[in-house]
């Protein structure tokens, strides 16, 4: 699930590769419309659909990929 | 192309593949320079109506305001507002449809006034938005991110607002290429007859004259019918001759290839006839075989899958209509375009009755009229930069607001009007001179009215007038693209010298004092 997750970003961010690390306060192109479109990728990728708390929440690679598994 | 979008929302996504800044929300107190701008404001989802109402009311004056702080010479794209959400508490209320329709008035007031203000009518993309299942709004997102429609719907509105932008570029596809059994009538006129074929006002044969009133108007539009059909020709003839209810005879189409070959070269015949590129045809045909053979072998010309029932031919002309056809607005010279590629088959067959070729065209009786740019062709001008592939030297694109900006530098555009004893041809040629260094912008003709000197005598004519001028040098420039080797030696052939080329480019230059070209008496030449 974490290659398909970095796959996404690759696309939404427009980046050669994702650090395992990657957050919203380590990465520049992670910005809040980005955060946006990275959620509405995600929701589609993985045929979910997120509550406005959790995407509060997914400031990270870790922190998406948690809350993707509590939700499948 | 840079775009700045004025808006109340967050709608970045949907801009996605457009180069765009964007202002801040309700922020119109900067103007930054731009290729283009968008002003795209959304009815406020509001819960009082007359808060909501008031608000729209202001988009109006802020877009006013705006607007006239914009460059005239560049294109603003206004969208339409729709009503996407509104709460009506009592049914005879009308407080947020009328401040929407007030603003959509008011918006469609100024682009009559103002040629760069361009209509984008939003409404269109809603009403697509019935087909697909996608919510317009998600309202998780316009509360987490002020979203005021579904994100998901991006990539379709990408699509859509590419679309629109080409409408208002006047840019659409020519020419319809049509199959006649079981797509213009129902049955098969060489197995059911003339009696046994459906076309009438009964079900399935309502369905296929609505498909044939449809082509009609397409016709008035401009577009050029054809037929391409696997048939035997005297029978589709006396069939066009002796039915009562056909809509599309012969008099509406501008050529046809009804034999037994094969499809993929009849449609290049038809595309050669007629002097059009086969990237300007759409093809229509119910038979899945024949399309994936024109798919296949023609993959320029755009083959789209038919109904698979006649009921569905509604669906199918409107995605034909946004797809192909649509445009911003239409010119005089695009409604009569059937007429004149009809008027060029006839010319054809006059023209076998002369030995010699002088003759023939004095036969003709060619009045040429060469006009320059005025608020009345501007349209046409610009269209004819846009649309004009084969005999272009340069093939530089110009929007109107491109051409004020040329004159406005001091160059001389002439328009070429031509008309003979057939008809008239309408504005089919335009010459740019520009000043700052004296050369040849732009020299163009439509094809169809080639053959016949004039392009020559065109150019030979504006040259004196500026050798009259004064002007000593000129220089010129071909440039190639896939469409346009037939003019690849034209500048030679007019005396200019070959300065020095590359692969894609040949530069020239013309010493206006060494040129003294007789201007034939064929042509009668006027100027207003």
């Amino acid at each position: 699930m974490k290659e398909k997750i970095k796959e996404v970003m690759l696309r939404v961010f427009q980046l050669d590769e994702i650090p395992d690390n990657i957050s919203q306060s380590n990465c520049t192109k992670w910005d809040s419309m980005n955060h946006l479109n990275l959620i509405v990728e995600l929701e589609e990728e993985f045929d979910v659909s997120f509550e406005p708390e959790d995407i509060a929440e997914m400031k990270s690679l870790d922190l998406v990929e948690n809350k993707l598994k509590s939700i499948h | 192309m840079k775009y700045f979008i004025f808006r109340n929302y967050t709608i970045e996504p949907f801009f996605k593949d457009f180069e765009a800044e964007f202002s801040g929300y309700e922020d119109i107190s900067v103007v930054p320079d731009a290729d283009r701008y968008v002003w795209w404001y959304f009815a406020p989802y509001k819960i009082n109506n007359q808060t909501a109402a008031g608000e729209i009311e202001n988009y109006g004056n802020l877009l006013e305001f705006t607007f006239c702080k914009i460059d005239a010479n560049k294109l603003v794209f206004v969208f339409t507002m729709q009503p996407i959400f509104c709460l009506n508490y009592q049914t005879k209320e009308n407080t947020v449809n009328g401040a929407i329709i007030n603003y959509n008035q008011k918006i469609r007031k100024l682009s009559e006034k103002y040629k760069n203000l361009k209509i984008v009518d939003f409404a269109e993309f809603v009403k697509m938005q019935g087909t697909v299942s996608l919510p317009l709004i998600d309202w998780k997102f316009y509360f987490f991110s002020q979203m005021p429609l579904n994100p998901k719907l991006a990539n379709d509105f990408s699509h859509w607002f590419a679309r629109q932008i080409e409408t208002i570029e006047l840019k659409r596809k020519k020419c319809i290429v049509l199959d006649l059994d079981n797509t213009l009538w129902g049955g098969i006129l060489g197995e059911d007859g003339a009696e046994g074929i459906k076309i009438d006002e009964t079900y399935p044969g309502n369905c296929f004259l609505f498909f044939q009133e449809y082509l009609l108007e397409l016709v008035k539009n401009g577009i050029i019918l054809t037929v391409c059909s696997k048939n035997n020709e005297q029978d589709v003839i006396d069939l066009w001759n002796d039915h009562p209810n056909l809509k599309i005879r012969k008099e509406q189409l501008a050529a046809w290839r009804i034999n037994w070959n094969n499809k993929v070269e009849n449609i290049r015949e038809i595309a050669a006839e007629l002097n059009i590129g086969l990237d300007s045809l759409v093809f229509v045909d119910d038979n899945p075989t024949e399309r994936e053979l024109v798919r296949q072998l023609l993959p320029q010309v755009e083959t789209p899958d038919f109904p698979e029932k006649p009921y569905l031919f509604p669906e199918f002309v409107k995605m034909l209509t946004d797809r192909y056809f649509s445009i911003y607005e239409i010119t005089k010279e695009d409604r009569e375009k059937t007429q004149q590629y009809k008027e060029n088959t006839e010319r054809k067959q006059f023209e076998s009755k002369f030995t010699n070729f002088d003759d023939y065209l004095r036969s003709l009786e060619i009045e040429l009229t060469i006009e320059n740019l005025s608020e009345m062709n501007i349209a046409r001008f610009a269209q004819m930069t846009q649309k004009t592939n084969q005999f272009n030297l340069a093939t530089k694109r110009y929007t109107e607001s491109d051409l004020r900006d040329l004159d406005d530098n001091g160059a001389q555009i002439f328009g070429l009007r031509v008309k003979d004893r057939f008809g008239d041809n309408g504005l089919t040629g335009l010459l740019i001179i520009t000043n700052y260094e004296t050369a040849i912008d732009t020299f163009l003709l439509s094809c169809r009215i080639l053959g016949k000197g004039i392009e020559n005598v065109f150019l030979q004519y504006v040259l004196m007038r500026l050798k009259e001028q004064g002007m000593k040098t000129i220089s010129a420039k071909y440039i190639k693209t896939l469409k346009n080797c037939q003019v690849e030696n034209f500048y030679e052939q007019n005396g200019f010298i070959l300065n020095n080329y590359t692969e894609e480019i040949k530069n020239y230059l013309l010493s206006l004092r060494d040129i003294n070209y007789t201007i034939s008496d064929i042509y009668k030449i006027t100027e207003i």
